[in-house]
């Protein structure tokens, strides 16, 4: 199979609304694919889907050759996945985040080790390495999330909003650091709300709005055809109306933050 | 299997850790046990001069001292529900869902270092109280029969805040549900022995499975391992496995919900 990731009318509905409706597309493998879509759009559901968090109300996809249902160790394996919120265990050090991640993974100690001082060197977290999480800022954690999901050196890399809080520079870094893991055979899903940022890294995106997918193409083809930016183009398709959202029913109790 | 083992070992460290920090949370863990054994020791020496007091202990203090053991288990192995929500709502447990780890790992590595945990409480409660004058008839060798079922009780009770923690996901409730351990720890031979208590107390205090696990931590502390003890000190071990039974049982139920 050359598709890292192959879907086939994917549906997620959460009682009465709708967040994904019946979307199909193709990631061949290797490729930089981004997937575009306002707040609320059915981003962020589409990939817990494809990552195996959250079953399908129905639809198939199938993940590095897996299908998600039938198979889904053998998705998990293959993929790194970048909330959109940052998931680290807050009261270890980031080595310690790290290395467990990596023998979980399958990685010997040793490694882990290598890997994780390699990743830490990249993110410019050295000195903070043997801090717990909980004192680092929001850069500094996203950061080092990212550096968590690519321990393992997955084929397929989803990441949901990725540079969300990262300063210009921290942005530059992890831009560069995608390009290289891509230019090596990696297969990166990005979701993002900077367009520069697709335009910049992408080679195909897709728009999503209201669940469902609106057109699928290089950046440049779809410049041309709006006659703008990406941000034109964004519009174009997705309209200027500060959509209604759906609520989440299920959001955690605000004082859930209380410890971190 | 051998990678069921390996996640579970480094789960288990990871929960042992977690279950320590912030460092200072373990304040309370100990100061609520020495309360109420200081105030209650000092309180009810009077007690002891009952003619039906006088076959369990020579005075109220080493009466009550497994008592401050049995708290220590209660509070120390309460809070394996809060760390769990805590991994719910900060994104970690979906962290671990991603990644190819066993989903049986996950539970038994923190039901391990609950165990842990609790062992290394009541080793230090029962040092504590040694120290202010609680005998341990049951010598060095008693000491890891006390600790095999502090291991027992401590999984069992921390099944309750891991239940509500894996069906609520809210850190409120499962905050609150601490309160469990008044009834639990109240209504039980903790005050006076069974001979001088009465009516619906009585009974209630006879089906509520930890005055057995009381029963049997007392037996090893002021009767020593022999004949007549062995009988209490088996079916202290009893109701502490068939209540870890079902509660963990029902955070098993509950997990498998959760991770479906
Ligand atoms: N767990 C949930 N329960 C109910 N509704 C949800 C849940 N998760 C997402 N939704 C709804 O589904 C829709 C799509 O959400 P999401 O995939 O997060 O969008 P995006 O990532 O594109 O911003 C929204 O209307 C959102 O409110
Ligand atoms: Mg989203």
């Amino acid at each position: 199979m050359n598709e890292a990731i192959r879907v086939e009318a994917l549906t997620k509905k959460f009682g009465t609304t709708t967040a994904v409706d019946g979307v199909s597309f193709n990631v061949p493998k290797g490729e930089f694919f981004g997937f575009l879509g306002p707040n609320g759009a059915g981003k962020t559901t589409t990939m817990r889907m494809l990552a195996t968090l959250l079953r399908p109300t129905s639809g198939q996809a199938w993940v590095n050759g897996f299908e998600i249902s039938q198979n889904p160790d053998g998705v998990r394996r293959s993929i790194g996945f970048a909330m959109q919120a940052v998931t680290l265990d807050p009261l270890a050090t980031a080595w310690e985040n790290l290395l467990l991640l990596g023998v979980l993974y399958g990685l010997s100690r040793k490694e882990a080790h290598q890997r994780g001082s390699e990743l830490l060197e990249l993110m410019q977290l050295t000195k903070v390495a043997d801090s717990w999480i909980k004192n680092y800022s929001g850069g500094m954690r996203r950061r080092l999330d990212l550096a968590a999901v690519l321990m393992h050196k997955p084929e397929v890399l989803f990441l949901d909003e990725p540079t969300e809080g990262l300063d210009p520079a921290g942005r530059r870094v992890i831009w560069e650091y995608l390009k290289k893991l891509n230019g090596s055979g990696a297969t990166i899903f990005l979701t993002t709300h900077y367009m520069d940022e697709a335009d910049y890294l992408c080679e195909r995106i897709s728009i999503i709005d209201k669940g469902k997918l609106v057109v699928t193409d290089s950046p440049k083809r779809l410049k041309e055809k709006v006659g703008g930016t990406l941000d034109d183009v964004f519009i174009h398709y997705t309209g200027h109306r500060i959509q209604d959202e759906g609520l989440n029913p299920k959001a955690a109790d605000p004082y859930t933050q209380m410890n971190t | 299997m051998n990678k069921v083992f390996r996640d579970t070992y480094y789960l288990f460290i990871r929960g042992f850790k977690q279950s320590l920090r912030p460092y200072i949370a373990l304040m309370p863990e100990f100061a609520v046990p020495i309360f109420f054994f200081v105030v209650n020791s000092a309180g009810f020496q009077r007690v002891s001069d009952l003619a039906e007091f006088k076959n369990y202990a020579g005075n109220y203090l080493e009466f009550y001292a497994p008592v401050a053991l049995l708290m220590a288990i209660f509070f120390s192995t309460g809070s394996a529900g809060i760390e769990v929500v805590t991994d719910i709502a900060n994104g970690y447990m979906d962290r671990l869902f991603v990644s190819p780890v066993h989903r049986i790992s996950i539970v038994l590595g923190k039901l391990l270092a609950t165990g842990a945990r609790s062992m290394i409480q009541a080793a230090i409660m029962l040092a504590f109280v040694m120290l202010i004058g609680a005998p341990f008839e049951a010598g060095l060798l008693g000491v890891p029969i006390l600790l095999a079922l502090a291991f027992i009780f401590g999984m069992a009770w921390s099944g309750i805040g891991l239940t509500l923690a894996f069906l609520t996901k809210n850190p409120r409730i499962v905050q609150s549900s601490f309160v469990f351990f008044i009834p639990f720890s109240f209504i039980t031979t903790s005050q006076l022995p069974l001979p001088l208590l009465s009516g619906w107390y009585k009974a209630a205090v006879m089906i509520n499975p930890v005055t057995y696990v009381l029963e049997g931590m007392r037996a090893l502390m002021l009767n020593g391992v022999g004949p007549e003890t062995v009988g209490t000190i088996a079916v202290g071990f009893l109701a502490a496995a068939l209540f870890g039974l079902v509660t963990l049982g029902a955070a098993l139920f509950a997990f498998r919900r959760l991770s479906a």
